[in-house]
């Protein structure tokens, strides 16, 4: 499925309008700080619910141009892998992944030198392995992966706490 | 007149060696950046926020400016090379550029696309200087009632303009966006809203760490979800890399009009710097008289765009220091760091810090010097920047997301805003929601709830002075005839409307 397909659209609809019933709701049911006297017209929840409110009306909005499109396009599934032909879902889903888990795991376990070296090398290496390559040559690209991460990591922790003397996670 | 004696005063002052060796550093960087498919503007002028921290207002800010000038600039590069805008404000220039490039004229192309850069800045900046001061003294009538309409006028115009054919999807982006600054504690009662039991939600989410992520994070993803760019290597060695000044000439006209609808299209909030290329673009094509030769390798297209695109910048800057409403996304960022080095925009500007604005002309007029200096002279390195692989590049550049927005607070938690923001705003990107409007929605949110809750406040609960006050009411009848000419069967309506009116004012 592409991601701007009408059955993407559709469901993106769906998950917007119950944003902006819970927006709504959140602002309805907002403390409206009687306690201290504040004028009706002022209460926090206002614009939450006119917001959610207006949100809700997007969604119906996105969702009848949403099918509208799907029913002309039935049938024709040709174009939905044109898109994907030219993007590797494994790259993203490694690009991702590895990302998010050097950003939420690796940084604030490890020293921050330690955590960015291991993360630019593992990187660079994943996209850079070439297996068709002789042994050495494979050995030497390592060699320059871990270098490279070792320099760069050494550089931007240096930059931070010593020029920016920010204390590293 | 004063303005521009003003102006002329405050020039000495940056003349410094070490404001100089800024200009230079943020610069090229920035160009670097813009060259870069997958960098952009906005990333860049955030990431380096964070690294401006230290240093003094005036120095932090013309690091900022120099960058932003930089990476719109050196969009140009891939456009013409690779056929990729280097940031999205290019995308209009690829269309001459890389045929030109394909054609051997890859560097003649390069040296029009700054010439056209540079002179289109000029342009804006002349404009900001004069526009700047009247339009803050004029917001100084606004009340609540005005700022709460200019906060709506912001997202639906920002909405419909960047939302491409679906203008619903950047008025979906725009109230993200919004709902994103409803989070934490609100400005009037200072009640704290959906922070989910999160105590660190209690401050908000900050705008910073916010585009790192939408900007920063997932142009990393996207980058290595695409296929390969190929370059255009340029092997005429007999092709120019300064542009002739009878061309420059020729095209005074195109360059003066492509100015003065880049920064007019700046002014408008949140449109951005692709939009101002594309109507620039556009509008030469309309009135140019080798309007055939568009889109097959004109130096005409390449110079509208470029100029178009580089003289939204100065424009993005004027909302933004007088109305403290951003006319782009990088302009956007810029408010943060604004705010975050202690100058306050907004209509006060002129009264709280009176030179301030043409401190700021005059940073883009340094950034503008040098542009044209490393562009024309520099034409050959910044081809090799684009030889730099991804596998190489991103990782480092997502370090930089990570330890960027930490840096500002020195919390984790900024880290998980930045990861959230990434994907979100990789999903969204896929799905063609602009990024523009929700980058305005978070910045408008505080204004837009503080202005209506004060306006209601004054006018005791009644909504009548928001419909029957002058500025308010012309900005009502915008907004909704905006929103009406925006839904396809009203359009229609209108149009055969229009069409048999002047069918019969015809017969």
């Amino acid at each position: 499925m592409r991601f701007d397909s009408a059955r993407a659209d559709q469901i993106t609809a769906i998950v917007l309008f119950a944003l902006g019933l819970a927006m709504l709701i959140g602002g309805y049911t907002m403390d409206r700080l009687e306690i201290r006297q504040i004028h009706p017209a002022s209460i926090p929840g206002l614009l939450p619910m006119i917001l959610g409110a207006t949100m809700m009306v997007c969604a119906l909005a996105l969702f009848a141009s949403a099918s509208g499109r799907a029913e002309r396009a039935a049938g024709d599934d040709r174009q939905e892998g044109a898109e994907a032909s030219s993007a590797s879902w494994s790259n993203l889903a490694f690009a991702a992944g590895y990302s998010i888990v050097y950003a939420l795991v690796l940084v604030g376990t490890l020293p921050f030198f330690a955590a960015t070296a291991i993360y630019i090398s593992v990187f660079v290496i994943h996209f850079t392995f070439d297996p068709r390559q002789s042994l050495r040559g494979r050995a030497v690209r390592v060699a320059l992966a871990i270098g490279f991460a070792v320099v760069s990591a050494a550089a931007v922790s240096l930059l931070f706490q010593e020029a920016f003397l920010v204390r590293l996670p | 007149m004063e303005g521009l004696a003003t102006f002329a005063g405050t020039f000495g002052t940056f003349l410094a060696p070490t404001m100089l060796f800024h200009v230079a550093w943020a610069t090229l960087l920035g160009i670097f950046v813009g060259s870069l498919p997958g960098l952009t503007a906005t990333m860049g002028v955030a990431l380096l926020t964070t690294l401006t921290y230290t240093l003094d207002r005036d120095a932090a800010i013309l690091v900022l400016v120099c960058m932003y000038v930089g990476a719109i600039y050196g969009g140009s590069r891939s456009a013409i090379l690779l056929n990729i805008p280097g940031t999205p404000a290019s995308a209009a220039s690829s269309l001459d550029g890389f045929p030109l490039a394909r054609a051997g004229r890859a560097g003649y192309a390069m040296a029009l696309a700054t010439a056209g850069s540079a002179l289109g800045t000029l342009v804006g900046i002349l404009l900001l200087v004069m526009l700047a001061p009247p339009l803050a003294e004029a917001a100084l009538n606004f009340g609540s009632f005005e700022f709460f309409w200019l906060a709506v006028f912001g997202i639906v115009i920002s909405g419909q303009l960047t939302g491409g054919v679906s203008p619903l999807k950047g008025y979906i982006a725009g109230l993200l966006g919004l709902m994103v600054a409803m989070i934490g504690s609100e400005g009037i009662h200072a009640h704290v809203r959906f922070n989910m039991g999160f105590s660190q939600l209690n401050g908000g989410i900050g705008l910073i760490p916010a585009m790192v992520g939408a900007f920063g994070f997932a142009e990393v993803l996207t980058v290595m979800w695409r296929a390969k760019a190929k370059l255009v290597i340029d092997k005429n060695e007999k092709d120019r890399i300064l542009p002739r000044l009878t061309d420059v000439w020729r095209y005074k006209f195109t360059i003066g009009r492509s100015g003065v609808i880049g920064t007019l299209v700046g002014i408008i909030p949140g449109v951005g710097e692709d939009i101002g290329a594309w109507a620039s673009y556009a509008t030469a094509k309309r009135i140019s008289k080798e309007r055939d030769q568009f889109g097959k390798g004109s130096q005409e297209g390449l110079t509208a765009a470029e100029t178009g695109n580089s003289a939204v910048v100065p424009g993005a800057l004027i909302p933004a220091l007088t109305l403290a409403v951003p006319g782009s996304a990088p302009a956007a960022v810029l408010i943060a760091a604004l705010f975050i080095h202690g100058v306050r925009p907004g209509p006060m500007i002129m009264i709280e810090q009176p030179d301030f604005i043409y401190s700021v002309a005059v940073m883009l007029v340094l950034a503008t010097l040098a542009i044209a200096v490393f562009g024309l002279l520099l034409s050959r390195v910044f081809v090799l920047v684009l030889r730099v692989p991804r596998e190489i590049l991103m990782p480092l550049v997502f370090t930089l997301c990570v330890i960027g927005p930490y840096a500002l607070t020195q919390r984790i938690f900024e880290i998980w805003v930045m990861v959230v923001f990434g994907v979100l705003g990789f999903i969204l990107r896929q799905m063609n929601y602009p990024m523009a409007p929700l980058v305005l929605g978070i910045i408008l949110g505080t204004l837009l709830d503080k202005s209506l809750r004060r306006g209601l406040i004054l006018s005791d609960g009644s909504l009548t002075p928001f419909f029957t006050r002058p500025i308010s009411a012309t900005f009502a009848a915008v907004i909704a005839l905006s929103i009406i000419v925006s839904i396809p069967a009203c359009r229609r309506w209108l149009q055969a409307g229009l069409s048999r009116a002047f069918g019969r004012k015809g017969a």
